[in-house]
């Protein structure tokens, strides 16, 4: 099945590229890892015919997000020489293994125990822009429109912390 | 699948691909020549192959010898090798790949089947677009970021710093063309352009929103890092920017990928504003329902064209001075040759659709083609419109460019907004 083989490709990247962020010592190799487990989860999304989100995820995490984390990474011209020596770092990834894995274990079962169904693609072009701004705008205006404003207030918090510093010089 | 389906697939994924590929070739010329000709000189027209000089694109094919055949040198400096192999990789396929979404033609309508004439059929339009380009400033960062160069650091900040602030005033023209089209899907808009406006004017984005047209331009000049705006690659200051320590292919890839992404958001300029694939008051049911009358005008208006075109290069091409046996002439009438036997086969090829008449398979077809070329003409134009702002404006300063962005294009795009969305809501 070549969707099966997709979601199974999607999948692994999505798990190296965040094993990749954890693990590796530079952190544009850690940023490079990163996008590769946001543009693989975008992936994802299309297999689920969430063509919006599918959009949103490049745009706005793989895309905007993310170059700024890169541009800063380039921007701070970090050195070999500036990194911390990181010599417990195979105990703590060897630890965060054996707290983790009992969740994921547990998380697996729970998985198994869900009932077999047969699954069928949703009609009326589900995951659509119209159909998701249509229920954003219908059914989900007051949580969308508390959501923007919080980004409002977060974004204006920044202009106003970013401008307090010069006020002080 | 019929057999059909599989021929358009791999009709509109080549399509898709090789148009912008062919279309290097063409805009390299077309910088050359054009730059020549804003400065008043000829620009390369002497490479030739057994005296044929295609008016100087043989001098492309050269250049791509020379790219090719370079020593290939990667720095010892350089520690991250891997992203200095892949950033300009990144910048060419991007650019090649956010042209997938856009539409070349209207849906072809075969055995009453519908085919988006896009190399990807997907809906997401515009959307598709901003996602993919979004990815092309990780060329530009990686490269500058890994040559590790003072001059490549530098010219990689600029750059980014450049796209991603332009981005912005970008994202909002888009949305208030989405007001007025009320769609991101690129081929509705296209279709929703075809319309006239008080019945004789183009319904086209330019008139519904010219502010809008203006700043997604100029935006689409940053994103672009085109002359007024390519301060990444200021020579007297930076050398050559992001791609200082790059040669051979590597180089050539950036030099490509350029051009490419020129070409792509020419196309995404004239899909959005100037109609895209539509023929000014020829919408595609008039085209597909006067076959007839179509294909007979275009019969006469071929040999009209091949015989201007045909004097003014036998006018042109020859030696300035007297010459026995002008290889120039000789040159020429070849061309005139080549031209007149396929101004012949057009010709019996449109007899084919004369017979045929109006409404069938071969109508729709025929209005695919026209419309294709359509579509070609403007983004050449469009392209021919980066090469004038290239060589008439000179380049801005780097505060100027950031000012013009943040305290111009923004305050203005978002104005655009709320205008355009209280006429729309008052018309609706």
């Amino acid at each position: 099945m070549f969707a099966d083989g997709l979601f199974l490709g999607f999948a692994v990247l999505a798990v190296l590229g965040a094993a990749g962020l954890v693990v590796f010592r530079h952190p544009m190799n850690g940023a490079m890892s990163f996008v590769v487990t946001l543009i693989s989860l975008a992936g994802l999304y299309a297999l689920l015919s969430a063509k919006l989100i599918f959009a949103l995820q490049l745009i706005v995490y793989a895309g905007a997000i993310m170059s700024l984390i890169v541009f800063i990474i380039m921007f701070l011209n970090i050195q070999p020489s500036d990194l911390p020596k990181e010599e417990t770092k195979l105990v703590y990834i060897l630890g965060g293994l054996a707290v983790v894995l009992p969740i994921g274990l547990f998380l697996a079962k729970i998985v198994k125990s869900l009932p077999l169904s047969s699954t069928a693609i949703l009609g009326n072009d589900f995951g659509g822009v119209k159909q998701v701004g249509l229920l954003l705008f219908k059914d989900w205006l007051v949580p969308f429109e508390i959501v923007s404003i919080l980004l409002l207030i977060s974004l204006i918090g920044a202009v106003v912390l970013a401008g307090k510093k010069e006020a002080v010089k | 699948m019929s057999q059909l389906d599989i021929l358009l697939i791999v009709l509109r994924v080549a399509f898709g691909a090789f148009v912008p590929l062919c279309f290097i070739a063409v805009l390299v010329w077309m910088e050359r020549r054009g730059a020549a000709y804003f400065q008043d000189r000829s620009g390369p027209n002497r490479a030739n192959i057994f005296g044929f000089r295609a008016g100087g694109l043989v001098q492309n094919l050269a250049d791509a010898v020379k790219l090719i055949t370079k020593e290939d040198v990667v720095p010892g400096h350089i520690t991250h090798k891997f992203y200095f192999v892949i950033a300009p990789v990144i910048v060419f396929l991007i650019a090649l790949v956010s042209f997938a979404a856009i539409p070349f033609a209207d849906v072809l309508i075969l055995d009453g089947k519908e085919y988006i004439m896009q190399a990807i059929p997907t809906d997401l339009g515009i959307l598709w677009f901003l996602a993919v380009a979004g990815f092309a400033v990780y060329g530009i960062i990686l490269a500058g970021w890994s040559s590790h160069n003072k001059y490549g650091v530098l010219g990689g900040l600029r750059a980014a710093a450049q796209v991603i602030s332009y981005e912005i005033p970008m994202g909002l023209a888009v949305i208030s063309a989405l007001i007025v089209y009320g769609t991101v899907n690129l081929t509705e808009m296209v279709q929703f352009q075809g319309q006239l406006l008080f019945g004789f004017i183009p319904m086209w984005g330019v008139v519904l929103q010219p502010l809008g047209a203006i700043i997604f331009i100029v935006a689409a000049f940053a994103e672009t890092n085109r002359t007024p705006f390519d301060l990444a690659e200021g020579e007297s200051e930076l050398v050559a920017g992001f791609h200082v320590e790059y040669s051979s292919m590597k180089f050539g890839m950036f030099f490509m990928g350029e051009y490419v992404a020129m070409f792509t958001s020419s196309a995404i300029i004239v899909s959005l504003y100037f109609g895209g694939f539509q023929i000014p008051w020829l919408a595609t049911d008039a085209l597909v329902n006067n076959t007839r009358l179509v294909s007979f005008l275009l019969m006469l208006l071929l040999p009209v064209l091949a015989l201007l075109f045909g004097a003014w290069m036998s006018k042109n091409n020859r030696s300035h001075y007297p010459r026995e046996n002008d290889p120039r002439v000789r040159e020429a009438n070849v061309y005139a040759k080549i031209m007149w036997g396929l101004v012949i086969a057009l010709e019996l090829l449109l007899v084919i659709f004369l017979i045929s008449g109006s409404g069938g398979m071969a109508a729709r077809i025929l209005t695919a083609g026209l419309q294709i070329v359509t579509f070609l003409v403007k983004v050449t134009f469009m392209c021919f419109v980066y090469v004038w702002v290239r060589w008439t404006l000179p380049r801005f300063r780097y505060d100027q460019l950031q000012k013009l962005g943040w305290q111009t294009l923004l305050p203005l795009s978002l104005l655009n907004i709320f205008v355009t969305s209280a006429i729309v809501v008052a018309l609706s």
